[in-house]
């Protein structure tokens, strides 16, 4: 899915047409806000972090739950470069492994509640009775702090990695919701979509074919931000004990194993931390990126 | 005193982009003259006054020399800028409804304006701006300086407008396209405003606009700009009668006239109307029928009428024209053939279907029939449709023919509006203002509409590229024969397309009949006023109007 946003929010037409006039000055797209700057940056940041989380089962000389009979908490060395957990585990490998969960809530969860925030308010802000329920129904999950929102999901579920996506679903609906109507409802002004509609178009039309490629470009960089918001709050509830469930690692539950053995060994948390860091930087890069791009 | 009060030469404007903006411009402007900057879009005239009163957009890189009574201006540090803006050269801007701000009175509008260049405060402030109002004509004026820009209307905000400029006693008035936002009446009384404060006050004036009957109507002299360069400088008077340049004699053929009262006119008035036995039989294409609009609602409060009891007919293949100020209606009544207004009461029928009780697949019928071309051809084309999308979509909304037959009516279209369909690849904004125009009206007749409703089509385009536009869409209306409503506040554009019109004020029909008895013998006092206020782009007639416009002011 996030694949197939980039691709309309930056049509073709790169191509160069020999017959054109002087004025051919193609705005920014936010493709060629990704190959420079500070998009360039971002993207090669994530793309380190994605790359390690994938080639993880080649990259790491140890299974993430196997243990390492005689290596207790010792520090980083050429055999376990990270060194080890409580446990006898190799937090290196832990570490690429535990990466893969956060893609998959990055890449997999964000997206979706994406889609459907989205559609929820192309509905919602196409008729006013839908949009009184829906705007409602968002206030009401936007009024509970996030991590609230996590404590009382769990509850409910228990915790673990299901929980987790619940979670990023239920908080990034509602902000996908919102933005959606938001500019659609500035989109639908302009005459274009008016002119559609004396052609004849229903709204099911002047939806797909006039507002929602119209009002991709802020959505393309919100999609960004949640992502980045995604990676914490996965750190967030797994460093509670509210998400991923021991053995299983994920960044998060990583850096509360860090944080536990800190004074043992302080190294142990610094690996994960740097991805942490490296991937939520990333993306808001990217955000970034795209949001100077669609504002020249 | 030897130095003229504005010496500009070869003033040059660049930015990165490789065409400047302003490649040599010099004008002279001396005590007490109206220089008129004349030129179409892109010609440089309104960068050649932002040059004189220092603000330049950022990135402007500004050569050759600005001189204020021999003092060279160009420049200068903005401190130093300061000094002069406002005082001794002061601005009048185009939209008067941006220029004021909204939520301080007029009075402390104009006190500030006295205040930022140290001069009177307090009562006195108050005495002087009472002053500055009646200068502008305005009614009442220790009223109105309690008045929020919102509780005056349009002529009244530039009256302000002008009075903040002049609040200082500038020796030089830069009005860029001062009349432009504003009605034809409004106009009128503006421009005879700026004559009459030019003779009391003796305040030179440069005037940049687009319209040929403004420069008639108030400049001394001319400069015609053409890409950021003079291409001619004449008096007035000598512009008019013997244009030089080629490209000002375009220029001043390309302006729509009205019709002036002759033998033809007259002719035509002893004939009978030919309404009556021929057409009741045939269904005409549009028909309003005591048609009333109302905006706000009536749960809410304030109901304002918009439409207020029109009754028209339109016969197939005839052009009605829809004349009138702002608020007249015009707009609504156009929408409103196409659906896209709410009918309070009475009936809109398009080819003898009722507009409002047409539904699902009649509704589609009815769209098939009927096109509507939009004002700002930019906003109404959607930026990421190709020009070739743009057009098809109507075939692709009603899904006629294969995809290669569609694609095909697209090449037709574009060579109907004399586009090459290389034209079907660009997007809009790769377009100019006529180009798009153009393909607006391509996509328009895509489904071949009995009934088309051009609302203000030439409003956004330049004075050259308006008359091609306009001589096109005659050409394609006498060959396709759809019946059309043309909408417009410009009267000699509509008379330059319609058979018939319908002159609108306040949502009720003041008159209609065949476009040369309306134009040509006006029987309504209203009509009569707004082709008096039309300013007429003949230096000569200017004498002879100027006494009747003020009686109307009066009256």
């Amino acid at each position: 899915m996030s694949e197939s946003l980039i691709d309309v929010a930056a049509p073709e037409g790169a191509a160069p047409r020999p017959d054109d006039e002087p004025d051919q000055r193609r705005r920014p797209g936010a493709r060629s806000a990704l190959r420079r700057g500070k998009g360039l940056a971002g993207v090669l940041l994530i793309g380190v972090v994605v790359a390690l989380g994938l080639l993880a089962p080649l990259l790491a000389p140890y299974g993430p739950t196997e243990q390492i009979p005689g290596a207790n908490l010792v520090g980083p060395s050429g055999a376990h470069w990270l060194g080890t957990d409580e446990v006898n585990r190799d937090v290196y490998s832990r570490t690429l492994y535990g990466i893969r969960t956060d893609l998959v809530v990055v890449f997999l969860a964000v997206p979706i509640g994406a889609v459907i925030g989205i559609l929820v308010g192309l509905v919602s802000s196409w008729w006013t009775f839908t949009d009184v329920i829906a705007q409602r129904v968002f206030d009401l999950v936007l009024a509970f702090p996030t991590l609230i929102l996590a404590i009382a999901l769990t509850a409910f579920v228990g915790p673990g990695l299901r929980t987790v996506f619940f979670v990023i679903i239920a908080v990034e609906l509602p902000v996908f919701g919102r933005l959606t109507r938001t500019s659609v409802r500035t989109v639908r002004e302009m005459p274009y979509v008016e002119a559609a509609h004396v052609v004849g178009a229903g709204s099911w039309w002047q939806l797909r074919r006039h507002v929602l490629p119209n009002s991709w470009e802020p959505l393309l960089v919100q999609l960004a931000v949640s992502m980045s918001v995604a990676v914490f709050i996965e750190g967030a509830m797994s460093f509670l004990g509210l998400g991923v469930r021991p053995p299983h690692p994920s960044l998060g539950s990583l850096i509360r194993d860090g944080v536990r053995n800190m004074y043992d060994a302080p190294f142990f948390a610094v690996g994960p931390l740097a991805l942490v860091v490296a991937l939520v930087l990333g993306l808001l890069l990217v955000s970034q990126a795209l949001a100077e791009a669609r504002r020249s | 005193m030897s130095h003229p009060v504005l010496e500009v030469r070869d003033l040059a404007i660049s930015f990165a982009h490789p065409r400047p903006a302003v490649r040599s411009v010099s004008v002279t402007v001396d005590e007490g003259e109206v220089v008129a900057l004349v030129g179409e879009s892109g010609s440089g005239k309104s960068m050649t006054a932002r040059a004189v009163i220092g603000l330049l957009p950022d990135g402007a890189v500004a050569t050759g020399s600005v001189r204020l009574r021999g003092e060279e201006v160009l420049g200068l540090p903005e401190e130093e800028i300061l000094r002069y803006r406002g005082r001794r050269v002061a601005m009048v801007f185009q939209e008067p409804q941006t220029a004021l701000n909204p939520v301080r009175t007029v009075g402390w509008q104009l006190a500030e304006a006295l205040r930022a260049h140290g001069g009177a405060r307090g009562r006195a402030a108050r005495e002087r701006a009472v002053e500055l109002l009646r200068e502008v004509e305005i009614p009442d004026p220790e009223e109105r300086l309690d008045f929020y820009p919102h509780q005056l209307s349009g002529g009244q905000k530039q009256r302000v407008v002008l009075a903040l400029a002049l609040a200082n006693e500038p020796e030089l008035l830069l009005a860029d396209e001062p009349t432009t936002a504003l009605d034809v009446t409004v106009q009128a009384e503006i421009l005879a405003l700026l004559r009459r404060i030019r003779d009391r006050t003796g305040t030179s004036i440069v005037i940049i606009t687009h319209n040929m009957g403004v420069v008639a109507h108030l400049a001394d002299r001319v400069v015609v700009l053409r890409q950021g360069e003079v291409v001619e400088e004449a008096d007035t008077r000598a512009l008019f009668a013997r244009p030089r340049h080629p490209y000002t004699r375009q220029l001043l053929a390309a302006v729509p006239r009205l019709p002036e009262v002759d033998d033809r006119v007259l002719e035509l008035l002893a004939e009978p109307e030919p309404e009556g036995v021929a057409h009741e039989m045939a269904t005409p294409a549009l028909e309003y029928d005591d048609v009333h609009v109302h905006f706000g609602s009536r749960t809410r409060g304030r109901v304002l009428p918009a439409v207020d009891g029109v009754t028209l007919r339109l016969e197939t293949g005839q052009v009605l024209g829809l004349v009138g100020e702002s608020g007249s209606g015009k707009t609504t009544l156009g929408r409103l053939a196409a659906g896209l207004v709410p009918l309070a009461g009475g009936r809109v029928r398009v080819a003898g279907t009722d507009i409002t009780q047409a539904r699902g697949r009649r509704r589609a019928a009815l769209c098939r029939r009927l096109a509507f071309v939009h004002q700002d051809p930019e906003a109404s084309l959607d930026p990421r449709f190709t020009v070739g999308e743009a057009i098809r979509e109507p075939l692709d909304v009603h899904g006629v023919g294969t995809r290669r037959a569609r694609d095909q009516r697209v090449v037709e279209l574009l060579d109907a509006v004399r586009l090459p369909a290389s034209f079907a690849r660009r997007r809009p904004r790769e377009l100019s203002g006529g180009q798009r125009q153009r393909v607006a009206l391509a996509r328009a007749l895509t489904l071949e509409p009995r009934l088309l409703i051009a609302d203000e089509p030439t409003s956004a385009l330049d004075v050259s590229v308006q008359a091609e536009v306009l001589e096109l869409f005659a050409d394609l209306q006498r060959r396709l024969g759809f019946a059309c409503i043309v909408i417009s506040h410009d009267l000699a554009v509509v008379n330059a397309v319609a058979d018939r019109v319908a002159v609108l004020r306040a949502g009720r029909v003041v008159e209609s009949g065949p476009a040369a008895r309306v134009f040509g013998d006006p029987a309504h006092e209203y009509t009569r006023r707004l082709l008096d206020a039309v300013p007429v782009p003949d230096p000569t007639v200017r004498d002879a109007t100027g006494p009747a416009l003020r009686e109307h002011i009066a009256s």
